[in-house]
């Protein structure tokens, strides 16, 4: 018999070996893909009885709050403003966990961040109910103006301090209202979800930093930047043929002009009539490498790390791809055949371009501060990098500001104050819409903002009228910035 | 004092230290203060180690001593995670385990020696089947949303299947060895292949028929596997002819997946193993809350009291060793593997060592008793297998795991106190390789 019992006990060493190895896959090996399940809420856990700290924007506003009910539930997350921050606060719910600054910083918010936890020696000791608050970057008055002036059209709008990176507006329409999320109603909370995630305009997401798009004729500053920058082109030359169609290397398919026009000429004629024809032929004479090269510098295929999760990269071809798609490389340099790009990542590139060429990391995020006021941690500016020279950046702006004054971006034009701008229309494929951008700063001199305004499918093809649809939206948000008096902005 | 009791109280002081500190940790972590209320249960837990341990001075003086210090370390680590988790449940768990020392020390006080069980053999299979099938009189409350395998008594529930798990054993036991030369000799045919005569096979039939009312009477496959286990293993070991396991094992399979075919409740069961990912919300959410908690446990887990456990429904009771998993880590859980792996090496030990054939096969089918259903609970928290009603040994909340495995601890001290072989009889039939 013992030697049957031996037996056994090796029989139970394996199975408690295998044991052993399942808890290693569980614990180590598979944790980071369980981790981020979507239906793991574990680490976004919220009751309705701890306090959480609130948010609240630069200039005071409150945005994000945990206030005492009546009753067994003893608090209610609250967002005073509805949807106007929801793509920035993002929600938090009992069942689904939670998104945006609620995801991003839940440990400083519920104050297990040990930082937060532990602020003096007694706090080893006592039990306090300690949470950190979230000073945000934006300015409450900035982006009420961006949703008043997006009004009902889709799209998105982007303001950024050019010197500094801090994010003024960050707005998205459609948007939702988060106290739905964070509601006491669990099954109000399950019905808004499902009507959310059905709805084929997807409000939840937000098309200002996780959605891209064709960014078309603005991509062309880029283009030009990367020419400029690479003196094979100057201020004054080459002088682009007129014309009114351009075939690129291996491909018969021509590239035409908005409106089947002809058009060339130097770098600022061109700029201001979108020219198509002259930057594909110059995207083809710089070549895959500087043209990728460039776009990565200005933020083209790595994550703006503004502070919140789930960031969506603006995209461009790597070079090697273009070597035996010259066709593509060409419709690259006017923004389209495969290049997308966030409303975020053009108002970087305004704002990198505004400021000497000196890019500012974009940031949501200003300081986080004890519920004393004691500041915790301080977000410093930080440069990401110099894609542009400032002899560069001052040409490119020359060029802005006079298509502001006489030419497509008159729509921009605000009172008081030059501004530079550069506007573009992208047709929608399959479609006879186009999306419209805008892309400005101002001052031009002392750059104070940038911004990107996108309307998706905002225009159409027929009507070809420049800039009237972005523009005034670009407009009215310069103005909330610069706190000038504001103008009306006519919604279609 | 016997070499064994000093090694037993210096374990003890260990246990009681590790016990200590894990009660302080998780009670700073989870409310940042240590909760006055609960300490006392909690001296009363090491209060009750060291009844315990006196029992077994006075009453089996060279008894092993590592068994009850690793039996009262997990008895105190489950302790602390339940008060972790509801600190409302301390009372009743020091209740238990009150009532579980009481049945230990109980049990090593009336058992004089082992082999004297033998002599209740039919008594204990009786009453061993008579709790088993329980829970199938019409007034038997099994409580709210729960299977057959539990009996409402009060506002509690106990598994009397447990206590089954302790007298079936000694039934199988006596049986195999008063008809072991039967069974080893018996049959026709080639040497190596030699088929027992069909009245020699009854009672492996009897164990798998018995394992397979299980099942269908408790719709669960946690009990019954054990039972097979017991009932084959013991066949095995007494008999070591493979073509019992063979056997067993086919017959079981077969009548098992005709179980699973016909009851939905099992299906789903299966279902949920195979895939919980299907239904997250719903039926897979106790098992996913479960692999959630682990992961986020990591290496070295979140600390005491700093996980979340409460996200996992019944925590106490099916999952305690994921909320272990999650606070302690893959450290802490590989802590309590080896604990179990302990037990089931040490009564395979006493086994070996045991003077009289019926107390080795005693040893051996209790301690696997122990052994698999600590390994098909941990088993079903970790997705290796579907999950079943049973309780981890000593750690769950509750009283029926706590009080049957404690008995179970108490036999086996029992038998590895070296008491002479008091029947010769019995004594010429054990194999002569054992060791002392």
């Amino acid at each position: 018999m013992n030697r049957q019992i031996a037996k056994l006990t090796i029989v139970f060493m394996t199975i408690f070996l295998i044991l052993f190895s399942q808890l290693n896959l569980t614990q180590l090996i598979r944790a980071n893909e369980y981790k981020s399940n979507p239906s793991n809420t574990r680490s976004i856990s919220m009751t309705f009885t701890e306090p959480r700290g609130l948010m609240r924007t630069v200039d005071g506003e409150v945005i994000a709050e945990t206030i005492s009910t009546p009753g067994d539930l003893k608090r209610l997350r609250q967002y005073p403003f509805g949807n106007l921050y929801a793509h920035i606060t993002g929600f938090i719910s009992f069942e689904y966990g939670a998104s945006g600054l609620e995801r991003h910083y839940n440990s400083h918010l519920s104050g297990t961040e040990i930082g937060v936890r532990v602020q003096n020696a007694s706090d080893l000791f006592l039990n306090r109910n300690r949470t950190a608050n979230l000073e945000l970057t934006l300015r409450h008055d900035v982006q009420l103006v961006a949703r008043a002036a997006l009004g009902t059209r889709s799209g998105a709008v982007v303001a950024i301090n050019p010197k500094d990176g801090a994010i003024l507006a960050l707005w998205s329409n459609p948007s939702y209202d988060p106290n739905n999320f964070s509601s006491h109603d669990l099954n109000r909370v399950d019905n808004f979800r499902d009507d959310l995630l059905s709805d084929n305009q997807n409000p939840i997401r937000s098309k200002a930093y996780q959605e891209s798009y064709p960014p078309g004729p603005i991509f062309s500053i880029i283009t030009a930047s990367a020419g400029l920058s690479s003196n094979i082109l100057a201020k004054d030359r080459p002088i682009y043929p007129q014309v009114g169609y351009y075939v690129a290397p291996q491909t018969r398919s021509p590239i035409t002009n908005v409106g089947g026009k002809t058009c060339g000429g130097v770098i600022s004629e061109m700029l201001e009539e979108s020219c198509n024809t002259g930057f594909a032929q110059m995207a083809i004479s710089l070549g895959p490498t500087i043209l990728v090269e460039q776009a990565e510098a200005f933020g083209f295929n790595s994550e703006l790390a503004i502070g919140l999760p789930d960031i969506t990269e603006s995209f461009i071809h790597q070079p090697e791809f273009y070597e035996p798609n010259l066709s593509l490389l060409a419709q690259s340099g006017i923004g389209e055949g495969g290049v997308s790009a966030t409303p975020l990542q053009m108002a970087s590139v305004a704002s990198a371009i505004a400021n000497d060429g000196i890019f500012f990391s974009p940031r949501i995020i200003n300081k986080i501060t004890t519920n004393d006021g004691e500041v915790l941690k301080n977000y410093q500016p930080q440069i990401l990098g110099r894609p542009i020279t400032k002899s560069v950046s001052e040409e490119l702006k020359a060029i802005l500001l006079k298509s502001v004054e006489r030419g497509t971006g008159q729509s921009v034009q605000t009172e008081g104050v030059k501004v530079g701008a550069k506007i573009g229309i992208v047709r929608v494929k399959n479609s006879t819409a186009t999306h419209n951008w805008v892309i400005a700063f101002a001052p031009v001199t002392n750059p104070e903002v940038a911004v990107a305004v996108f309307v998706e499918e905002g225009g159409s093809e027929g009507v070809y009228t420049q800039g009237t649809d972005a523009g005034p939206i670009a407009r009215a948000v310069i103005e909330a910035s610069l706190r000038l008096p504001t103008s009306t902005v006519n919604e279609p | 004092m016997p070499r064994q009791r000093v090694i037993e109280l210096t374990l003890l002081f260990l246990v009681s230290l590790i016990i200590c500190s894990l009660y302080a940790l998780s009670a700073h972590g989870n409310r940042s203060s240590i909760p006055a209320n609960i300490l006392p249960f909690l001296l009363i837990i090491l209060a009750l180690l060291a009844i315990g341990h006196a029992a077994i001075h006075f009453l089996v003086p060279t008894a092993d001593g590592i068994l009850f210090p690793i039996a009262g370390l997990l008895n105190g680590i489950g302790y602390v995670f339940i008060v972790r988790l509801d600190s409302g449940l301390a009372s009743n768990q020091a209740i238990w385990t009150a009532i579980a020392m009481s049945a230990f020390v109980l049990t090593i006080f009336c058992v004089r020696n082992a082999l004297s069980l033998k002599r209740h053999k039919i008594l204990f299979g009786f009453i061993g089947l008579s709790l088993l099938l329980l829970p199938l009189l019409p007034y038997i409350d099994s409580g709210s949303g729960k299977t057959k395998l539990w009996v409402q008594l009060g506002e509690f529930s106990i598994q009397p299947a447990e206590l089954a798990k302790v007298l079936l054993p000694i039934f199988f036991a006596s049986y195999l060895i008063e008809n072991r030369e039967l069974l080893t000799l018996g049959g026709k045919g080639f040497s190596t292949f030699t088929l027992p005569e069909i009245r020699h096979i009854r009672p492996l039939g009897i164990g798998s028929l018995i394992s397979l009312l299980i099942l269908i009477v408790y719709q669960d496959p946690g009990f019954s596997l054990i039972f097979f286990f017991i009932s084959t293993v013991l066949l095995w070991v007494a008999t070591d002819r493979l073509i019992y396991l063979g056997f067993g094992t086919l017959f079981y399979t077969v009548g098992a997946l005709a179980c699973f075919s016909i009851f939905d409740s099992l299906q789903d069961k299966i279902s949920v193993w195979l895939d919980p990912w299907d239904n997250t919300a719903d039926a897979g959410y106790q098992i996913l809350q479960s692999t959630f908690a682990l992961a986020s446990g990591g290496l070295t887990g979140t600390g005491p009291g700093i996980g979340s456990p409460q996200r996992i429904p019944e925590a106490e009771t099916d999952f305690i060793f994921a909320v272990l998993g999650e606070e302690l880590g893959l450290m802490g859980a590989t802590a309590i593997l080896i604990s179990y792996l302990l037990i089931v090496g040490l009564g395979y030990r006493i086994a070996i060592r045991a003077h009289t054939a019926f107390e080795t096969l005693l040893a051996a089918g209790l301690t696997t008793a122990i052994g698999a259903q600590a390994a098909i609970v941990i088993a079903g928290v970790l997705r290796l297998s579907p999950l079943t009603e049973l309780q981890i040994p000593f750690m769950a909340y509750g009283p029926s795991s706590l009080v049957s495995n404690y008995i179970i601890i108490g036999i086996l001290l029992r038998i590895s106190q070296s008491t002479p072989p008091i029947d010769p009889h019995y004594s010429s039939i054990t194999n002569g390789t054992r060791s002392v």
